[in-house]
């Protein structure tokens, strides 16, 4: 079937907003809910960077402010970057195997529904006294806070399910629906990044569960879990906390690292340099990513015996995470660089990512640790390793595989503006962050000593260009989703199977059962057995 | 529908026995040891010991881990080591 | 699903799973019981740090005879169960669902054994919100209770499929796949036991 074909029988928009099992369309279900969640985290940093603009308590007073900053934290990292990388793997991952499906369709789509559902009810809590805890939800402060904290432990219980059965689907269908000849060398790095992440989303969200539970019996039924006076201790929650978000943070970056190594090919015009080790690496960041934890403890009074082998394990993550990087930039070396927006995107991701990744280096340190815990120090590693990371990850996805899925192109223009504005923006933000950081201004605070006010002047301008940046992004989608030119099966002339079948794909994924007789990255060449080989490049 | 596996080895119903006869044997003596006051600590060992013992039992019998293609089996220990490395430190802070 | 079967097979579709000899709803049970182990870590960890750092003679309450008899009720019940699948892989029906049958009963006299004991706790005032052993006994042991309450009303469907015909030798694997739940249930409470009860 050619792409024409498909976008003239192009399936009735109803079908998104009902419950269908379709992996692609949970896929944009997944990506356009998530966006929107964005959408509503952006808006609330917008308002934190208005209020940090200037010193003094301005907009909003201090319980307000709170509120802000938990629900931003919140929204963005169980609403946004979690779900829409796994928004990603349920579209392109079945299609990279040379699947039809997921092996569970319904436990599919009953994950994207509880993502709703955890999504709304989160929301929610903002209309009875949102929480006001941080994201992070310490106890006791947690257990004292207003009943939206109820509802967003609630949110969070069901999101973790949703994550949960995702990744249970994602690698039953790796390891059951590969095409023939699709072995485990063989699988494309975007796989590889989506098995990554779905071993620790099995192992680490469970405990987090655990954690979420005790508060909110603690809050509700009398219990004494997080209870000082009866002798229990609050650091305990942190560990269970930390035992899941620390692999969390992988969660949300091997799948965007997945991304950059399959654009980076592609708009390099060669091949991806050190695909095993790329392969391998992924594996070790998330076996090694569940042993380092305690390292966001190293000032809450746990046992200090503990606090070295956590600063080694932190450290000794730099190594497959560095080989990652060198093996990006071996894979664009010497390229044919078409700087393309989703290309612009994955180098964008390789800068800033190498710069929040080294200021983990420095917070892995307990001596510098010490220090800049709870700093802006710590504010400005982190958006730069998910914001300059996984966000540019996820926007080089969305360029690159909106053909892919809607069937027709974006305008290119635009999406430079998006890219060089959001560039900007990035490092406007969160490099002066740092130095307010490591100057000591501390974080989760509404209202600041004079000497900080330059550089949040700084921050908040680059704060609003990065929200003016979302602007022709959303005009781009909406206007080439309705009436862009059509995109063909491949108009980016990649080497991967799933710009082998139409954009977007037919039904059941391809029209004769795909083989793999090569390596991931060698469709389109003339060697390939089955379908057809990609659109003729007009001059490479 | 389908059937589970094809052509794997079958346990049969005496060992299913003998497991559940071990089980309750060995549950039972611990019952009556925690009777006799001996001393905490090596009753402590013996029965985290034991413990192990009849998880492994139900696990490799019953839940045929035995008869099965390894990785199930992986995906079942390789997260209670995990676990058992959080627990132990857990206590510790 | 049936619009999906366009162009391929069921069976084609999980071919690379069977090569391997893996069954993918097999699979995908053991890691969501992998997650299940996890889940109980938590609360174990909890329980066993508040144990150990702060030792109280509210456990005295706890009546290891009791429990041990109810502790008998459920590992039977595992034996039960794997010979009901037994019966079934050998073609004998009535085996089957009788013993699947005594495997939901035994389920519930164990709930209903939880529930006199802890009736017994209350009235003595260890209660979920008395202490932080009341905190972690009553969360970790109902929990487990709630997972035990998920798996009789499973079986009790599993038994009125079975009577309509559903399962055979040949159609065994929503019986397996309950009883890796059940039996992992089992093995939950087999440590559970020991590290309440026992240490």
């Amino acid at each position: 079937m050619t792409s024409e074909t498909a976008a003239a029988e192009r399936p009735n928009w109803r079908r998104y907003f009902a419950w269908n099992t379709d992996h692609k369309v949970i896929g944009i279900q997944y990506l356009v809910t998530t966006f929107f969640f964005f959408l509503v985290g952006g808006l609330i940093a917008m308002l934190i960077r208005f209020e940090l603009i200037q010193p003094g308590v301005d907009l909003v007073d201090g319980t307000v402010f709170n509120r802000f900053l938990t629900n931003h934290g919140s929204t963005m990292i169980f609403l946004w970057v979690i779900p829409v990388l796994a928004g990603f793997g349920n579209y392109v991952l079945p299609l990279q195997l040379g699947a039809k499906d997921m092996a569970f369709p319904r436990l599919n789509a009953l994950s994207y529904w509880l993502l709703l559902t955890g999504g709304l009810i989160m929301l929610g809590s903002f209309f009875v006294g949102a929480s006001e805890s941080g994201w992070t939800a310490y106890a006791p402060l947690s257990i004292e806070g207003p009943d939206g904290q109820s509802l967003w432990a609630v949110s969070i219980f069901i999101l973790g399910f949703s994550s949960i059965f995702g990744a249970i689907n994602f690698l039953v269908t790796t390891v059951t629906m590969r095409a023939e000849g699709v072995t485990l060398w063989r699988l494309p790095l975007f796989v590889w990044g989506m098995i990554a992440t779905s071993i620790s989303v099995v192992v680490a969200t469970p405990v987090l569960t655990t954690a979420l539970v005790m508060v909110a019996l603690d809050r509700m039924a009398g219990t004494m879990f997080f209870s000082a006076a009866a002798g229990a201790s609050p650091v305990h929650y942190q560990s269970l906390f930390w035992f899941y978000s620390h692999p969390a943070v992988y969660i949300m970056v091997l799948p965007a690292m997945g991304i950059i190594s399959e654009v980076l090919p592609v708009f390099s015009r060669k091949p991806i340099f050190g695909y095993k080790t790329i392969a391998i690496s992924s594996m070790a960041i998330s076996v090694l990513g569940m042993t380092v934890w305690a390292h966001h403890m190293f000032t809450s009074g746990m046992d200090p015996r503990l606090r070295l082998p956590f600063m080694i394990t932190s450290m000794i993550i730099a190594v497959p995470t560095g080989v990652k990087i060198f093996s990006w930039l071996a894979t664009v070396w010497d390229g044919k660089l078409h700087l393309k927006t989703p290309m612009l995107f994955s180098l964008g991701f390789i800068s800033m990512f190498l710069i929040g990744g080294i200021g983990g280096i420095f917070l892995a340190a307990i001596p510098i640790d010490i220090h800049v815990h709870d700093t802006y120090f710590v504010v400005g590693h982190l958006h730069m390793v998910l914001f300059g990371g996984s966000v540019f990850g996820i926007f080089a996805g969305l360029y690159y595989w909106f053909p892919k899925i809607t069937g027709r192109m974006y305008q290119e223009w635009l999406g430079k503006v998006h890219f060089w504005l959001t560039l900007v923006g990035t490092i406007l933000t969160y490099i002066p962050m740092h130095l307010a950081g490591l100057a000591g201004m501390p974080r989760r605070i509404v209202d600041y000593a004079d000497e900080f006010t330059d550089l949040n002047v700084l921050a908040s301008i680059g704060g609003f260009i990065l929200g003016i940046a979302v602007l022709p992004f959303i005009y781009n989608v909406i206007v080439s989703w309705a009436r862009g030119p059509a995109a063909g099966n491949n108009p980016w002339r990649a080497l991967t199977l799933e710009w082998q079948t139409s954009s977007p794909p037919p039904e059941h994924n391809f029209e004769h059962e795909p083989r793999m007789d090569h390596g991931p990255y060698d469709f389109g060449h003339d060697l390939v057995t089955g379908t057809p080989a990609a659109a003729p490049a007009s001059g490479d | 529908m389908q059937a589970s596996t094809e052509g794997r080895k079958h346990t049969n119903r005496s060992t299913y026995a003998l497991v559940f006869l071990v089980l309750v044997i060995v549950t039972a003596a611990e019952v009556g040891l925690t009777t006799l006051g001996l001393p905490q600590g090596s009753l402590t060992v013996l029965f985290l010991a034991l413990s192990l013992v009849k998880a492994a039992l139900v696990a490799g019998f019953y839940m045929h881990l035995r008869d099965d293609p390894p990785v199930y089996t992986y995906i079942f220990v390789l997260p209670a080591i995990m676990l058992a490395a959080f627990v132990f430190m857990a206590s510790l802070y | 699903m049936a619009a999906h079967e366009a162009g391929m097979t069921h069976k084609s579709e999980f071919r690379a799973g069977r090569q391997l000899g893996l069954n993918h709803v097999k699979l995908g049970m053991w890691l969501f019981i992998a997650s299940e182990v996890m889940f109980f870590g938590g609360l174990i960890a909890t329980f066993l740090k508040y144990k150990l750092a702060l030792p109280t003679n509210e456990a005295a309450h706890l009546d290891v005879t009791l429990v041990g008899a109810n502790t008998f009720l459920l590992l039977t019940s595992s034996f039960t169960l794997v010979l009901a699948l037994a019966g079934l892989r050998d073609g004998k029906r009535g085996a089957f669902l009788r013993n699947l049958l005594f495997t939901v009963l035994l389920g519930a006299l164990f709930l209903a054994g939880q529930g006199y004991e802890f009736s017994l706790l209350y009235a003595e005032g260890v209660t979920l919100s008395s202490s932080l052993f009341g905190s972690t006994f009553f969360t970790l042991t109902g929990f487990h209770g709630l997972h035990v309450l998920i798996g009789v009303v499973w079986a009790l469907v599993l038994i009125v499929r079975g009577t309509r015909g559903a399962y055979s030798a040949d159609n065994d694997l929503g019986i397996e796949i309950f009883g890796l739940y059940w039996h992992f249930v089992d093995i939950v409470w087999i440590v559970l036991f020991t590290l309440i009860y026992l240490i």
